[in-house]
């Protein structure tokens, strides 16, 4: 039934975009955030879903689109280039088959941020985009929720309605792209144009805020936890009432103190205690190892390279029983542990070159949406443009939140992140297209020309 | 029985806004008469 269901919505999407063919890069999105197959359990099985739904996105832009431009963005070339040498050291892996097995997935990925900038060229394209990259998320973020608030959840135990813990499906990487895209919801609650702006709509994306915030809570990933309080400081930035914004933060956080499962409290604990936990003592030795891989090997050793690690540490706990105090120290021997951070992933696998790339991509990124958002800030902003600062802020917020969930999770090439990546690079370019069709000049070209008011020379009228 | 009305939820909601989306000219056309403005959504603002 439930296979039905979904081959239904996807024949839908398909025949919805014979009349508009953007709806086929709607599809994809879709298809790659929530990866159907992993939901279904036997239709899809046998169906590359992604191999049929993406070359007719691909497609339908190519022959229908009226205005296309082939103007190519900083972003795209960064993922090209990242992308092709991605490929290089795909070739010369120290475990080839595991390499390629990766490869496999990564380039989907970093062709469709390269393809997107292209297609996302009007407003409304640019919001329908960032309204499927919530609801796709939405689906295991309100389901995890409802489970949170009548179970408690638990580490890898909140049944996520699939059994796998891939893509966005992995407790962590779940924690941290619910977080993420609070910012998107909150401003397409502002801004939405394609479903009624009622209270519906506002309803719907405070519930979808709450539920995104029990996410961590429910899967008690740490790392969730750090999003949080990102997220808190992030919203500070552009907040007047900071006082009253920070005491009601505080008073919600105290009021949800007792509501909180023990485990999770238990497990929040170990942030501070890490000595004793082996997973965060894991991770630190496997990043120890990294530097000492690329100090030999600066070019990285291709995908899944974590394979060959061999690692050894100590944990260190403090045991009180009777009045005596006594440390605890076990030595442990582990190997193909996983990086458990995307930057020492990009690190190990693709040497200095290949993290200066994703670094670069990511400042890219993050710039470029500060540019946008101090030129379109309030008053700056043309008439009909009031949501340009807003949009530019979500997505960089949403960038930077991944940034520090990527601290504690091998996640740098999944698609979700670089999605964020070319919805910015085609937010900044539609922009520069807009600029140019409503013969906008910077002001350095303008200040020159005959007629242009000059500062020292008040205008008749006008006050001095 | 929770798994099944999220998928009915998020599906529906993708999909009715595919659908809106097929009477919106401004999905292709930035400059197509239609398109809403932003800081005003409401109908009954909008008429005369």
């Amino acid at each position: 039934m439930t296979d039905l269901a979904f081959a239904g919505f996807l024949a839908a999407m398909l025949v919805l975009g014979l009349r508009r063919p953007f709806i086929w890069v709607l599809a994809y999105a879709y298809v790659d955030i929530v990866s159907p197959h992993e939901l279904s359990y036997y239709i899809f099985d046998d169906i590359p879903l992604s191999l049929i739904v993406a070359p007719l996105a691909i497609m339908g832009w190519l022959v229908f689109d009226k205005d296309k431009s082939f103007h190519i963005s900083s972003t795209q070339w960064l993922i090209g280039l990242l992308g092709l040498w991605c490929g290089l050291t795909t070739l010369y892996a120290e475990f080839p088959v595991e390499a390629q097995f990766k490869w496999d997935w990564v380039w989907k990925g970093m062709i469709w941020a390269m393809f997107l900038p292209f297609v996302l060229r009007t407003r409304l394209r640019i919001e329908a985009y960032v309204l499927f990259m919530v609801l796709g998320p939405a689906l295991i973020v309100i389901a995890g929720g409802i489970k949170t608030v009548l179970s408690g959840g638990g580490y890898g135990s909140l049944a996520m309605m699939v059994d796998s813990n891939s893509g966005i499906y992995e407790s962590s990487t779940a924690a941290t792209i619910a977080i993420a895209i609070i910012p998107l919801i909150l401003w397409l609650g502002r801004f939405n144009t394609i479903f009624p702006q009622d209270w519906k709509v506002k309803v719907f994306a405070g519930c979808l805020v709450f539920a995104c915030l029990l996410i961590p809570i429910g899967t008690e990933a740490r790392t969730g936890l750090v999003c949080i309080a990102v997220l808190a400081m992030l919203m500070l930035r552009d907040n007047r009432r900071r006082l009253l914004f920070i005491g009601l933060a505080g008073f919600g956080a105290i009021v949800s103190l007792p509501f909180l499962p023990q485990s999770f409290s238990d497990r929040m604990g170990t942030i501070s205690t890490y000595q004793a936990d082996m997973s965060a003592m894991t991770r630190i030795a496997v990043w120890r190892w990294t530097l000492e891989y690329v100090s030999e090997h600066p070019t990285g050793g291709g995908f899944g390279i974590y394979r060959g690690n061999n690692i050894q540490y100590t944990t260190t706990e403090t045991l009180e029983s009777a009045g005596a105090t006594s440390v605890q120290q076990r030595v442990v021997v582990d190997r193909g542990r996983a990086y458990h951070s995307a930057y020492f992933e990009v690190l190990a696998e693709q040497g200095w070159a290949g993290l200066a790339l994703w670094l670069t991509l990511h400042a890219v990124g993050l710039l470029q949406m500060e540019i946008v958002r101090r030129r379109y800030r309030k008053e700056r902003a043309p008439l009909g443009y009031e949501w340009v600062s807003p949009l530019a802020t979500a997505l960089q917020h949403c960038q930077i939140i991944y940034l520090i969930g990527a601290l504690f999770i091998a996640i740098a090439f999944q698609p979700y992140p670089l999605m964020i990546l070319a919805v910015q690079a085609s937010l900044a370019m539609y922009l520069a297209q807009v600029r140019k069709r409503e013969g906008f000049k910077p002001l350095a070209e303008t200040i020159n020309e005959p007629g242009t008011p000059r500062m020292s020379k008040a205008l008749p009228g006008t006050l001095t | 029985m929770i798994d099944q009305f999220v998928l009915l939820l998020t599906h529906g909601l993708m999909l009715l806004a595919a659908w809106r989306l097929l009477s919106r000219p401004d999905l292709d056309d930035d400059n197509a008469e239609s398109a809403p403005d932003s800081t005003n959504l409401d109908p009954k603002a909008q008429q005369p």
